[in-house]
């Protein structure tokens, strides 16, 4: 199935034609050297302004009273006593006018209300209020006095395909079937040597993100602005105009620093409407920050995924047929759950189907999260290829070598590159693999393995992005580009690109971005796509601002611009560079105080697709008396083409590895199902993020560049998801080889490793 | 959200326990658990009563006997890091090293770490359990990963603290102030069981307070270990821990002191493991029984089956490393 995409796809029959013909680059100066951040004293010396730390004069404060049952439907609802308590200034439910608002959920519907009578899970949002203080708001909202009727909920992905399940929508609660595939499988199984079949779970996860979700309202007569912590303003402003029936001109989203999203915070969500309904009523900014445990119950996940997976292969290790069965909810609306993209895509395979089953049930809606579906899907197809190649005696690195596909299988579209091999050869050089794998795994109770697993990325970005670069009189510049820096550090490795093209130093370059009110549209910072997709236009921008003053300098040195050379912010003719003349020093430059470039990215490549690649790499240690798991070191090989930034690089790679740990061995919703139907673990003590503990000190980055000419003009091909999809896999393949144990069901609880362990004892 | 209530800062243990008394009234040590229970609702205070400036109740000083005192207002970081207790009573030390994460043993107390509430997420989430005054257990019929083995009926709590377990092991008792004068509970039969109250995990009445905990002096060649396995490496509770307390002065086990943590709605002794290891010699028979012996009564609920295996586990790798 399509996985959900919060952002618009792209019709690339309307792209603009290149505006320049810009040359790849070859070995770069600044590009790729391992600089701190831009802003790294600020983020490090909390003088950074989070949304989260912004007032306003006069600012209100939001909250939302919630539905607390999982299905049940409003029958009363009266606001009277909440409107006389002290400090507030506005209820709004369903019945406040302008207050009835269609929603959206992935661009489909609208499935339900703002306000909903019908609430589909423990979290939905029933009224709304603003008071002086949020102490206040919080008293008057659980002040409001609502009767429901309850209604059965179901929670259990396969109970709620049964007839007899509770329907949460009309029509039911299958929200998408699909099967698609290639050759013929059957036909795959009876050539094969050996045929292996599994069921694997993995867990629903919740972002949690530092910076809980906040946004701020507020109206200047009908021009609203909004401060919201978001992953792309321009999304959040296109959808948010279309909520409150505005022209985009009078909407403006801002977010600066921004404290963690991974996918949560891509698209539109009900308090930042609600905030400007409650500011418009009040007239009055008001600031909705949800609660970390709000964080935890209504603001997105990444779904729960059962995966049968049957796969056949021959025993010279060729594979020949490909099952997979995917069964996932992304709860109450239709939010997405499941991605089958790595069992059709990442190994060559003739005969590949995949069933696709989507279901609604009763918990809150999952939305975008790191590299959506595909870690789920790598924790299936990883450790089924590792299990084959136990079967047939084979290396799993040689294995997955010998089944590398290089052009995508579903569409039959060759990649610009593929740095997959490398990724496999050099990720096992750099990890000592074969020593690793041949060494002893240990006979007392601590035993020792080694495991890896393979991964692919599958979105080449939304092409459209316009980056204005201004050079101003002195020679400093001003980059302004809409992409938001959602932590990755995408404000510094612009500005490189900028400092490549104009040799001006970085704390020359000031960076104005993600203002819907003053930067031009970017795609979002999610589908690992804002690196290729805005430094292009960067890079474009850039060298329309040397053109310019290549002009300028012809004029002022009375040669040709082809006889000129542009060098660490000087132009100077090319048989004479004792006539160079700093930026400074154009008098075309003083008499115009500014130039301005305007760059745009260019479309993908025709009839090519460029997507990243990764192989990575675990040791574990597993107490077999205890069940615990200790992840000891970590290698990680990634094809995302040119390195930018080497620090920037490494980040996202070492945090991608250690949100996989959490996969792996500690993160899981838990719904009270039997009962409440509520999520018991909201809080961050009880959801077990990975602590500095649990991740290893030994964590070693390897940069595959297929130096790929043809992705875009950067040579850059995304890496914040690639990052996160094989870890887990990998980790559950290194327990596999110390234990001889394999756990499908994620994560490798204490208790799940113990149980798996006490299985094969046979007790 | 923080509920209103007033705040008093009293000088003197006697001023603490005036303003203890008062309805309504909660003791503020360390406040790492206090205010997150106030704040998600899991019970009220109409007054907040700061133990901060009790100055007499912070410290480790040597007691006439030879063994410790330390005071109840001593962090968790000053009792792990305290010498003389890494030394003669590594199992405290072990213990309290192991609570929460740093900054949290920075300011939490070895007299709030053993009087802590229960994690139960139902206890402390919005769901009215029969702790909190309502009428059901949803631990029960619900989600009780972490929930008790031994020692439950109508609730499954298990005690959250590491360091109870280890004094208990080393015999400690408590002091305990209130209006009326004090008195001294050994650590053993300060704990209550849900069946002694459901309400309450110790003996504490409303207006007492723990003042200091007493340490005996430890017999050489005493060995102590503490060992915890939490789901993560820093800031989390124990899916199950023992506290171990062994003397051996030839080849054979003199006495033993085998206490659980994470298993049971209180410090959980296990006492025929405790019989089967005294007067025998530490070697592989002897563990085995010892290992067979700690489970011995354990009634696992739905989902935590794998704390029979992992207390199995537990004893057999700690036994493993003091023979």
């Amino acid at each position: 199935m399509k996985y959900y995409l919060e952002w618009p796809e792209p019709d690339p029959t309307n792209l603009p034609p290149p505006a320049q013909d810009i040359e790849p680059w070859g070995e770069t100066r600044v590009v790729g050297k391992p600089l701190p951040r831009v802003d790294a004293y600020e983020r490090v010396s909390g003088t950074a302004l989070y949304t989260l730390d912004m007032a306003l004069p006069d600012m209100l404060h939001g909250a939302i009273l919630r539905c607390p049952h999982a299905h049940a439907r409003v029958t009363r609802l009266d606001t009277g006593r909440a409107q006389a308590m002290p400090g507030v200034r506005a209820v709004i439910t369903a019945a406040t006018p302008g207050a009835a608002i269609p929603w959206y959920f992935r661009g489909q519907g609208p499935t339900s209300m703002l306000f909903d009578e019908h609430c589909r899970y423990a979290g939905d949002e029933v009224a709304a209020v603003a008071a002086e203080t949020p102490h206040q708001a919080i008293l008057a909202a659980r002040a409001i006095d609502v009767e429901y009727e309850v209604l059965p909920f179901v929670q259990d992905d396969a109970v709620a395909l049964t007839p007899e399940a509770p329907a949460i929508h009309e029509g039911g609660n299958i929200l998408g079937q699909e099967t698609s595939g290639r050759g013929d499988v059957e036909a795959g199984f009876a050539g094969a040597d050996v045929v292996l079949e599994q069921t694997y779970h993995t867990p629903c996860e919740i972002h949690t993100p530092m910076e809980t979700f906040v946004t701020i309202a507020r109206w200047d007569g009908n021009r609203l602005t909004v401060w919201d912590s978001n992953q792309g303003v321009f999304g959040i402003q296109a959808n948010l105009a279309r909520a409150l029936r505005l022209p985009l001109t009078s909407v403006r989203v801002i977010c600066n620093y921004m404290g963690g999203g991974f996918g949560s915070k891509l698209g539109l969500s009900k308090y930042t409407v609600i905030a400007a309904l409650l500011a418009r009523t009040t007239a009055r900014p008001v600031k909705i920050a949800l609660t970390r445990e709000e964080s935890f119950i209504c603001v997105g996940n990444r779904a729960a995924n059962t995966i049968k997976l049957k796969a056949g292969v021959k025993r010279d290790g060729t594979l020949t047929a490909l099952d997979a069965v995917f069964l996932g909810s992304g709860g109450a609306y239709p939010a997405g759950a499941t991605s089958t993209y790595l069992v059709q895509a990442l190994y060559l395979c003739p005969n590949v189907r995949v069933e696709d089953n989507e279901v609604y049930t009763n918990a809150g809606p999952s939305r975008a999260f790191r590299a959506p579906g595909m870690p789920n899907c790598a924790w299936a197809l990883e450790q089924m290829m590792d299990a084959l190649a136990t079967e047939i005696d084979m290396d799993p690195v040689e294995f997955r070598l010998k089944n590398i596909a290089t052009f995508l299988q579903i569409n039959d579209t060759p990649y610009t590159s593929i740095g997959l091999r490398e990724c496999l050869s050099d990720g096992a050089k750099a990890f000592g693999w074969s020593e690793a794998r041949a060494r002893p795994r240990g006979r007392g109770h601590v035993r020792r393995g080694v495991g890896m697993a393979a991964g692919m990325w599958a979105y080449p970005g939304d092409p459209r992005a316009t980056v204005i670069v201004k050079l101003f009189a002195d020679g400093s510049v001003n980059l302004n580009m809409g992409a938001s820096d959602i932590g990755t550090g995408t404000k510094t490795v612009m500005a490189m690109v900028v400092a490549e093209e104009l040799g001006v130093p970085l704390d020359r370059i000031q960076i104005e971005h993600a203002d819907t009110g003053t930067t031009q549209n970017a795609p979002s910072s999610g589908g690992s796509q804002t690196v290729l997709v805005s430094a292009p236009a960067v890079r474009a921008a850039a060298i329309e601002v040397k053109r310019q003053l290549l002009e300028l300098a012809a004029a002022q040195l009375e040669r040709p611009v082809e006889q000129l050379v542009f060098q660490d912010g000087e132009i100077m003719p090319a048989d004479a560079p004792d006539q160079a003349v700093a930026l400074a020093d154009l008098r075309g430059l003083r008499g115009r105080q500014v130039i301005v470039g305007v760059g745009r990215r260019h479309p993908h490549p025709e009839g090519k697709i460029a997507l990243p690649f990764a192989a990575q790499f675990a040791e574990v240690e597993v107490n077999i008396l205890t069940g615990e798991v200790r992840v000891l070191r970590l290698v990680a090989a990634h094809d995302s083409g040119r390195v930018m930034n080497k620090l920037t690089y490494e980040n996202q790679v070492f945090g991608g590895m250690a949100m996989g740990i959490g996969l792996g061995l500690t993160e899981e919703r838990i719904l009270d199902s039997r009962q409440t139907g509520k999520v018991v673990n909201a809080n961050w003590h009880d959801y077990k993020i990975p602590t500095a503990k649990d991740v290893p000190i030994d964590q070693t980055c390897v940069p595959i560049d297929p130096h790929d000419t043809e992705c875009n003009t950067t040579g850059a091909k995304g890496l914040g998801e690639p990052a996160h999809i094989p870890t887990a896999a990998a980790i559950a393949n290194a327990v596999y080889h110390a234990t001889g144990v394999r756990v499908t069901d994620a994560p490798i609880t204490r208790g799940r490793m113990l149980s798996a362990l006490a299985e094969r004892r046979g007790e | 959200m923080l509920p209103n209530f007033t705040y008093e800062r009293p000088g003197s243990v006697d001023e603490a326990l005036e303003h203890g008394s008062s309805e309504g009234a909660v003791l503020h040590a360390g406040g790492t658990d206090l205010l997150g229970c106030l704040r998600d609702g899991v019970f009220s205070a109409k007054k907040v009563v700061s133990l901060s400036g009790l100055e007499e109740l912070r410290g480790i000083s040597p007691t006439r006997d030879g063994g410790l005192r330390v005071g109840a207002l001593t962090t968790l970081t000053g009792v792990a890091s305290d010498p003389t207790i890494a030394e003669r009573y590594t199992v405290l030390a072990q213990a309290a090293a192991s609570a929460a994460s740093p900054q949290l043993r920075n300011q939490g107390t070895i007299g709030g770490n053993i009087c802590q509430r229960p994690r139960c997420w139902y206890f402390r989430g919005d769901w009215h359990c029969l702790r909190k005054g309502g009428d059901t257990c949803y631990a029960i019929a619900g989600e009780n990963h972490f929930h008790c083995i031994f020692g439950g009926s109508g609730c499954y709590i298990v005690h959250p603290s590491d360091t109870a377990p280890a004094l208990q092991a080393l015999g400690a008792s408590v002091r305990i102030a209130s209006r009326s004068g004090s008195r001294t509970v050994p650590i053993e039969s300060f704990f209550l069981l849900p069946a002694d109250d459901i309400q309450r995990e110790n003996l504490l009445e409303p207006g007492e307070l723990v003042t200091e905990v007493l340490l005996p002096p430890v017999a050489s060649g005493t060995r102590s270990v503490y060992r915890k396995v939490r789901d993560r490496g820093a800031w989390d509770f124990a899916l199950a821990g023992l506290a171990a307390v062994v003397t051996m002065p030839g080849d054979s086990v003199e006495t033993a002191s085998l206490v659980l943590s994470g298993v049971a709605p209180k410090p959980w002794r296990a006492a025929e493991a405790e019989g089967a290891l005294t007067g025998a010699r530490l070697d592989a028979e002897t563990i085995a029984r010892v290992v067979a012996a700690s489970v011995a009564g354990a009634l696992p609920l739905e989902h935590n089956g794998y704390k029979v295996a992992l207390v199995r586990g537990l004893m057999e790798e700690t036994l493993r490393a003091l023979a």
